[in-house]
């Protein structure tokens, strides 16, 4: 009996936290299958079932442009991050650059509320001529990117990975070497995790992309927000929208099982 | 020829911690040499120091004649076992061994005929395609030993690489070692804390404590003449007794008093000691010196003991007894295995005074002694 009730006390908590995390998108699925009308129905109603909201964010929206340029944003910002970051952890762990003040200064541009730097960000863009260009928002999203990713790589460079790279040393590499060929593969379910972060970051950015995009380089949350009109919120295409826009997510999916989880448990790699 | 010669190297680390101290040391070319001492004591920083994974903070390091302090540890040619093997996770059991050749550009088929014989050598060959974490703790030992043989280095230096060994393992690996070492004739420098390591595995033991070298020499030689309580008290097991007492002149002649307990020094001992008459001394007598009869021991002194307690190790008895009797200070005494005392009986022990040795009570300084003829 207690055996019992001990199995199963563990399984009503994770069902309680999955419907928390797993209803909301049931019901953005089931809405984007529906119409604005029946989307409000108490008590719910399957209604009618089709695919229009699909192909109306297609033709009666951007859909493909904010898309894109979400794609192109976050994908740039991912690969100039990712080594950046990589170069940052690695010299604060390996020579504790700047020392605490330097990390806790790269983290503490994050600290500070997103509405202040995007003032500022605007003035200088302006000036420099790069307002309303995808330029301007890869920019924007590094300043995010970089602190985070370059805190989160530290502690995988730190501890065994020095011993190894020394090994390296003895066995002939030079330091560049050893970092290339042993502490970056050594290191990679961890800059494999903090890519993913970086693209996630930037994919779901909203504040500086509505202040720094145009009509052309709008990105998918700037373009989803627009759906909520002054004529009411167009619910049936923003749900849909926003199952295509989770879409990469979960083509992501098998991989951040398979790394980033063994990224975050790295204590383990002996 | 690669001498590794120390000239007063020493390290402090960046905060401020002095690691190493003035450490001189000539170690031959082909000789497997021992550094022991208790953990902290900067053995491994002075290894580090010689493969160049440490700055050195005064002092020059020469090997083979030439300076290597700032000579980068990739072209020292020396390779170096750590305690937890660090080797690569990323690469097979044939990758970590081919790694080093392959820096050094050697052709394909030399490599994989080089890893062919090392892992033949040490029976790793079935293990070649495995990666690290798919072995044991005694076969990564294998893979690291490997990883240093392959290259053909001018030294090998172990830090403490058979301290994560269960016992067996260990024992065997230390007479495989010693058997390496006569085929190939290379230097070793071999860390460890254990002394049972370090008296029969080196040529010569370098004993460290606090940074400094303590004392040097061949096992026996350091076994039998510590230089000071610290080499007396660490080496062998159980190791020497150190017993407070005097040295005090009496009708017998000159006499190492401890508690109740006198041993008279023989006629050769007492003039080179006669000087130290009346001050504090440290008795180091070490448990095997003690016999249960007179025997054929020429020089023996009588001595009273009580019995505290025997441990039982199978080839021989450890005696736990109070010197001189009842509130002595505590000495342990080897025994035959047959031999057995209860608690609290009283026995008389017999010293064999050729072996007593004498320290300065305030310095640990062994007292410079006389030979004995
Ligand atoms: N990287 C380091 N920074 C500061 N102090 C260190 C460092 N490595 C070792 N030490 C200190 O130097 C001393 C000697 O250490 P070590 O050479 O590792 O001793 P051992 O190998 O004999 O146990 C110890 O007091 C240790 O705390
Ligand atoms: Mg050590």
């Amino acid at each position: 009996m207690k055996r019992l009730a001990r199995s199963i006390a563990p399984h009503l908590v994770l069902v309680v936290f999955s419907a928390i995390i797993v209803l909301p998108l049931l019901w953005v699925v089931r809405v984007s299958l529906t119409d604005k009308l029946t989307a409000y129905k108490i008590p719910p109603e399957i209604g009618s079932i089709g695919s229009m909201n699909y192909s109306a964010i297609f033709t009666s929206y951007p859909f493909t442009t904010w898309f894109f340029n979400s794609l192109i944003v976050a994908l740039i910002t991912t690969m100039i991050a990712l080594p950046l970051a990589t170069a940052l952890a690695y010299v604060f762990a390996r020579w504790n650059t700047g020392g605490v003040a330097l990390r806790l200064g790269v983290l503490a541009s994050q600290m500070l509320p997103p509405i202040i730097l995007v003032l500022p960000l605007f003035a200088m863009f302006l000036m420099a001529g790069l307002m309303q260009s995808r330029i301007s928002l890869i920019i924007a999203h590094l300043t995010i990117c970089l602190p985070f990713l370059s805190w989160m790589l530290v502690s995988f460079f730190e501890g065994d990975v020095a011993r190894l790279e020394e090994a390296a040393r003895v066995d002939g590499a030079t330091r560049w070497q050893a970092f290339i060929k042993i502490a970056v593969p050594v290191a990679a379910p961890g800059l494999l995790a903090a890519g993913l972060l970086g693209f996630i970051l930037s994919w779901n950015e909203f504040l500086f992309a509505l202040v720094l995009s145009g009509p052309d380089t709008q990105t998918l949350p700037v373009g989803l927000a627009g759906l909520e009109t002054h004529a009411g919120v167009e619910i049936a295409p923003l749900a849909a929208a926003t199952v295509v826009s989770l879409l990469p997510v979960f083509l992501l999916l098998p991989f951040l099982r398979k790394h980033l989880i063994k990224g975050l448990s790295l204590g383990a790699l002996k | 020829m690669a001498d590794i010669v120390l000239d007063r190297v020493s390290k402090i680390y960046p905060n401020g911690v002095p690691a190493v101290r003035e450490v001189s040391l000539d170690i031959k070319d082909g000789e497997f040499m021992i550094f022991l001492g208790p953990s902290g004591c900067g053995k491994s920083t002075t290894l580090r120091m010689i493969a160049g994974l440490e700055s050195i903070s005064a002092g020059q390091l020469s090997i083979g004649g030439e300076r290597m302090n700032d000579v980068d540890p990739a072209d020292r040619n020396i390779a170096i076992v750590f305690q937890n093997y660090a080797l690569y996770p990323h690469m097979s059991v044939a990758g970590n061994l081919g790694f080093g050749l392959q820096l050094r550009h050697v052709p394909k088929a030399e490599i994989d005929r080089r890893i062919k014989d090392i892992a033949t050598m040490l029976g790793i060959t079935e293990l070649l395609s495995r990666k690290p974490a798919q072995l044991s703790g005694g076969q990564r030992q294998r893979v690291a030993l490997g990883r240093a043989l392959v290259r053909d280095p001018k030294a090998f230096l172990l830090d403490e690489p058979l301290s994560n060994l269960d016992a067996k393992l260990r024992a065997s690996m230390r007479t495989e070692l010693i058997k390496l070492h006569q085929k190939l004739g290379t230097t070793i420098v071999h860390v460890t804390h254990d002394q049972v390591e370090a008296m029969t595995m080196g040529q010569r033991i370098c004993i460290m404590k606090d940074g400094e070298i303590v004392q040097v020499g061949a096992p026996m030689e350091v076994y039998r003449n510590p230089a000071n309580t610290f080499v007396a008290g660490f080496l062998a097991s159980p190791p020497m007794n150190l017993v407070s007492g005097r040295l005090e002149h009496d009708q017998a002649g000159l006499a190492a008093v401890a508690g109740t307990a006198r041993f008279v020094l023989p006629p050769a001992l007492r003039d080179g000691y006669a000087a130290q008459s009346g001050n504090a001394v440290t008795l180091g007598l070490r448990p095997e010196d003690f016999h249960l009869s007179r025997g054929n021991v020429k020089l023996s002194q009588a001595v009273p003991v009580a019995t505290v307690a025997t441990e039982v190790l199978g080839p021989e008895v450890i005696l736990v007894c109070e010197l001189g009797g009842n509130g002595g200070p505590e000495v342990m005494v080897r025994c035959p295995r047959d031999f057995s005392a209860s608690p609290g009986q009283p026995l008389t022990l017999h010293y064999d005074l050729s072996q007593i040795h004498l320290f300065d009570k305030t310095t640990g300084k062994v007292l410079s002694r006389p030979s004995l003829i």
